[in-house]
């Protein structure tokens, strides 16, 4: 590379790199910086937070900068539990999506250019109506009169076993959990797919690698980038989900979601809400990276 | 090859009746003649009727448009070049600003832009705080997906293009762009539906006095689910098939010309 | 400038434009006041009333927390009106403005949160009851007139599964200290574990916590027994009835005693247009206005004058205007401090965990 190449790439570095990076520096880092100050504070008496000067002559007996929220994260393992559940429920959601995606976006991805498009379009197409609406729409598929509630529990009569509710169970959340993060998993994969040459697939057979071999040693190592794109884009924002369980769920389905929107929208604990936001964001940064670190030797191969 | 093409087939449309039946009853009980959704008591059009003449929510539903079309488009635009600059250039700190967003729970993004708006920027809330917390979520999803696009993809295309003396622009316009087109399409879609149907964010992050969608719709929901707002999301559902399918037209238009000069 | 995030000092910032100037902003429920009503006030006082919606109490007052301004009215809900209070966050009203202030029913005047009522005007209340039904629990012989219904075993085994309750922290501990013989505004750390344990003990019970969809279960016909608001079993009672249901949705105030949640006309300090915010209270405080809302919610209406268009099935109805005995043993929600607020989403959360 020359002289004149370096700095060329230079510019287009900050040509490319930078805008998005300014924008997010301002919109993203300054509110981030607020809520890790806000982490570090106390509550308000009456919501809000508490002033950092002393005031002169007001209720507020506490103020200025406190790790109290942290204190009390580490106080009780109850809170430890909940990441762990939370961790649990998202690990299952990016796995069942994964595993209803990938035919769909092979499936795409091999079918004729033109018709792309569409079956994309018709994935996302039931996204366009109310997020709430679709839920509830669940609601009357699990519910306990429901035409596949009476088929499943026919099928477990035969067997002796007695009536099960699927609604109001963690079992309901998690088909909640899938089916509004479907679209996160099957988008990346396809972007993935559609660029995979088939002539390999052609060839393997012509050497005669049986469909399944095909898929295991070409199909799936070229997808691992979309694989783990999409894992990311369900199993991070499923942590911070709180209408599935509230609305699906039944007595005892609580997770990370739940507890940090209580924090906003309950018991006006800004601090302790953004410190669990806070812990929350590290848990996932650091799985990322440990999914990296993982991946490394994998994608290291195909280079 | 055919056996197998059954067997993806069959569970493709497994997977799309998944998607599909839900949005079905929707669909069903927006046209039924009872408040209540349970069971089908006869068809109506009175909650067309009624939507149609609920001002307020006809205007909520154009200025969620515009949000939605405004953010999808800026963050399509930064996604894909946050995308592209961390996969070209070995960056250190924008991978983390890109991916970060989407690991922050919406609540404290919701709350934490008012702050910031309000405390520091001085900001009047409006249209646009919305679109700028908008662009801020949805960036990530976009430089995700485009950034899984270019991975592994065949570096030897960029440099026969340089080598053939283009400009880093027509490299861009005339290779880079047409291969991750997909992705960039993918990106804006989901952009699109994050930014139409959220409620906490808009809610913090909306100013007074112009109705929005998701918060007529959400607000509703919490008194009653009444088929109104089954009859919004089927509208919304047919707006967005519409202005797709229109997209798409112009789209192929444009390739197929761009097909012709490129052979 | 960033740390007055909680002092909500309302700025007056961001000049509305002249435009705007006759223009009422309502920070309001959604549904929560007639098309019809709107109508006749913008026509009464050649204005334009422009609404914003809330759908929690919480969700409001986070917003004003930050520092969100602009709302001439708000209609908070008595424990919210509290924080708002003492929030200094309200503007005081102007008695003279209100001649029709005379209308409401003195019992719901002078609250221990708004002494002399200085910052509000009540609009509607809520009472958090008991919704069944009827011919289900009456084949069952099971009592409708107290919590124990949702709190004892030997009643919920033969209930289970299909009994909700409030997903709220404050609602929920309010039905199991009423129950326990407490005030609902109890704060003593013994009574609220008692009150704990009481829930966590009939909890496998429950079917799920729930603040809407159980309108819907109860008409349905898929839930017989919820805790709820009289405003929603009215619905769900309505509901019944017009899909032509086998079944009736009663809702009964348990004898213990239960929340009642006085929502309040409250002038945000933040507001542009104090005049026509006044306007507007006395407007809503004309009978025929006030019953309007009644009519059409079924919420209960604190307007002396506003009786006699309420409709009659409405009006007889004692869950949703209750006698005045009955009415002696509701209580509305205090606020709650920092620290208890902190103890009761921890005890919250254990009893979700366990």
């Amino acid at each position: 590379m020359s002289k004149g190449d370096l700095r060329e790439g230079r510019v287009a570095r900050l040509l490319v790199g930078g805008p998005p990076f300014i924008f997010l520096l301002i919109f993203f880092v300054g509110p981030s910086l607020i809520m890790i100050l806000t982490s570090f504070r106390f509550p308000g008496e009456f919501g809000g937070l508490a002033p950092i000067a002393a005031p002169a002559a007001s209720a507020e007996s506490e103020h200025g900068f406190t790790p109290e929220a942290y204190q009390f994260f580490f106080s009780d393992l109850l809170y430890g539990e909940i990441f762990f559940k939370s961790f649990a429920m998202a690990a299952a959601t990016t796995f069942i999506c994964l595993i209803l995606a990938y035919p769909l976006a092979v499936l795409i991805a091999r079918s004729e250019k033109r018709f792309r498009n569409l079956l994309v379009l018709l994935v996302v197409l039931p996204f366009a109506s109310n997020f709430l609406i679709r839920i509830y729409a669940w609601m009357i598929i699990l519910g306990p009169e429901s035409a596949l509630s009476q088929f499943i529990n026919a099928i477990l009569g035969v067997f002796g076993i007695g009536p099960v509710t699927l609604l109001f169970s963690p079992f309901a959340v998690l088909v909640g959990m899938v089916y509004v993060h479907l679209p996160f998993m099957v988008l990346p994969l396809y972007t993935n797919l559609e660029k995979h040459d088939p002539a390999l697939l052609n060839a393997a057979q012509d050497l005669g690698a049986n469909g399944w071999q095909r898929f295991w040693q070409i199909t799936w190592p070229l997808s691992l980038p979309g694989v783990f794109s999409g894992s990311a884009l369900v199993f991070i924002p499923v942590l911070g989900m709180f209408a599935v369980p509230d609305i699906l769920g039944g007595t005892g389905d609580i997770l990370i979601g739940n507890l940090i929107k209580d924090q906003f929208l309950g018991t006006r604990d800004w601090p302790f809400g953004s410190a669990l936001s806070i812990m929350l964001t590290l848990a996932v940064l650091s799985v990322a990276a440990l999914a990296t670190w993982l991946a490394r030797p994998a994608t290291g191969q195909q280079g | 090859m055919k056996r197998n093409n059954t067997w993806l087939w069959s569970a493709a449309a497994l997977v799309y009746a998944f998607l599909y039946i839900p949005l079905a009853i929707v669909v069903v009980y927006s046209f039924n003649d009872s408040r209540l959704n349970a069971e089908w008591v006869g068809f109506t059009l009175s909650w067309y009727k009624a939507l149609f003449n609920n001002a307020e929510m006809l205007t909520a539903a154009g200025n969620s448009l515009i949000i939605a079309l405004s953010a999808s488009f800026s963050a399509t635009v930064l996604g894909t070049m946050a995308g592209l600059a961390i996969h070209r250039y070995n960056l250190k700190v924008l991978p983390v600003l890109v991916f970060t967003p989407v690991a922050m729970p919406e609540i404290l993004l919701g709350v934490s832009l008012l702050l910031f708006f309000l405390q520091v920027l001085n900001l009047t809330l409006g249209m646009v705080s919305i679109i700028i917390a908008h662009t801020t979520f949805c960036i990530g999803f976009v430089a995700i997906i485009v950034r899984a696009r270019l991975q592994d993809m065949d570096e030897s295309l960029f440099e026969a293009a340089r080598d053939l003396g283009a400009s880093p622009w027509q490299t861009f316009r005339l290779v880079t762009l047409p291969l991750i087109m997909p992705a960039v399409v993918a990106g804006a879609l989901m952009s699109f539906t994050l930014s139409i149907d959220d409620f906490v964010i808009t809610f913090f992050t909306k100013g007074v006095g112009e109705p929005i969608l998701p918060i007529q719709i959400y607000t509703m929901i919490k008194v009653a689910v009444t088929p109104e707002v089954n009859a919004i999301s089927t509208l919304l559902m047919l707006l967005t098939l519409v202005m797709i399918i229109i997209a798409a037209k112009l789209d192929a238009h444009a390739s197929s010309r761009d097909a012709k000069t490129s052979s | 400038m960033l740390f007055m995030a909680g002092c909500t000092r309302s700025d007056e910032r961001a000049a509305i434009p002249n435009k705007d100037r006759n223009v009422l902003h309502l920070f309001n429920w959604n549904n929560y006041i007639s098309t019809e009503t709107i109508r006749r006030f913008e026509k009464s006082c050649d204005c334009r009333l422009s609404q914003d919606y809330y759908s929690d109490n919480e969700e409001m007052l986070a917003k004003l927390a930050a520092g969100a301004s602009g709302y001439d009215l708000i209609v908070p809900t008595s424990n919210a009106m509290d924080t708002l209070i003492r929030q200094g966050a309200l503007k005081p009203l102007d008695k003279s403005l209100l001649p029709n202030l005379k209308n409401i029913d003195p019992s719901y005047l002078d609250t221990p949160f708004d002494p002399g009522n200085k910052y509000s005007v009540p609009y509607a209340y809520t009472i958090s009851l008991l919704g069944f039904n009827q011919e289900k629990i009456k084949e069952l012989g099971l009592p409708t007139d107290t919590w124990a219904i949702i709190f004892e075993p030997r009643y919920l085994e033969k209930i289970k599964g299909r009994v909700t309750v409030l997903d709220s922290q404050r609602e929920l501990m309010a039905a199991a200290l009423k129950y326990l013989g407490y005030s609902i505004n109890d704060a003593d750390e013994k009574h609220w574990k008692e009150a704990a344990d009481l829930i966590v003990r009939a909890k496998p019970y429950w079917a799920a916590f729930s603040n809407t969809s159980y309108i819907k279960e109860l008409a349905t016909g898929n839930l017989w027994v919820a805790h709820g608001y009289s405003n929603d079993m009215f619905q769900a009672a309505l509901d019944a009835k017009k899909t032509g249901r086998s079944f009736t949705i009663g809702y009964s105030t348990p004898n213990e005693g239960a929340v009642l949640a006085l929502d309040s006309m409250v002038l945000h300090r933040s507001g542009k247009s104090p005049d026509l915010a006044h306007q507007f209270v006395n407007f809503m405080l004309e009978g025929k206005n006030s019953a309007d809302l009644t009519n059409l919610l079924g919420s209960g209406n604190p307007n002396t004058e506003a009786m006699q268009y309420v409709q009659p099935e409405i009006a007889a109805n004692k869950a949703i205007f209750p006698s005045r005995e009955s009415l002696a043993r509701l209580e509305m929600l205090r606020d709650l401090d920092r620290k208890q607020r902190r103890l009761l989403s921890r005890l919250w959360t254990e009893i979700k965990l366990r």
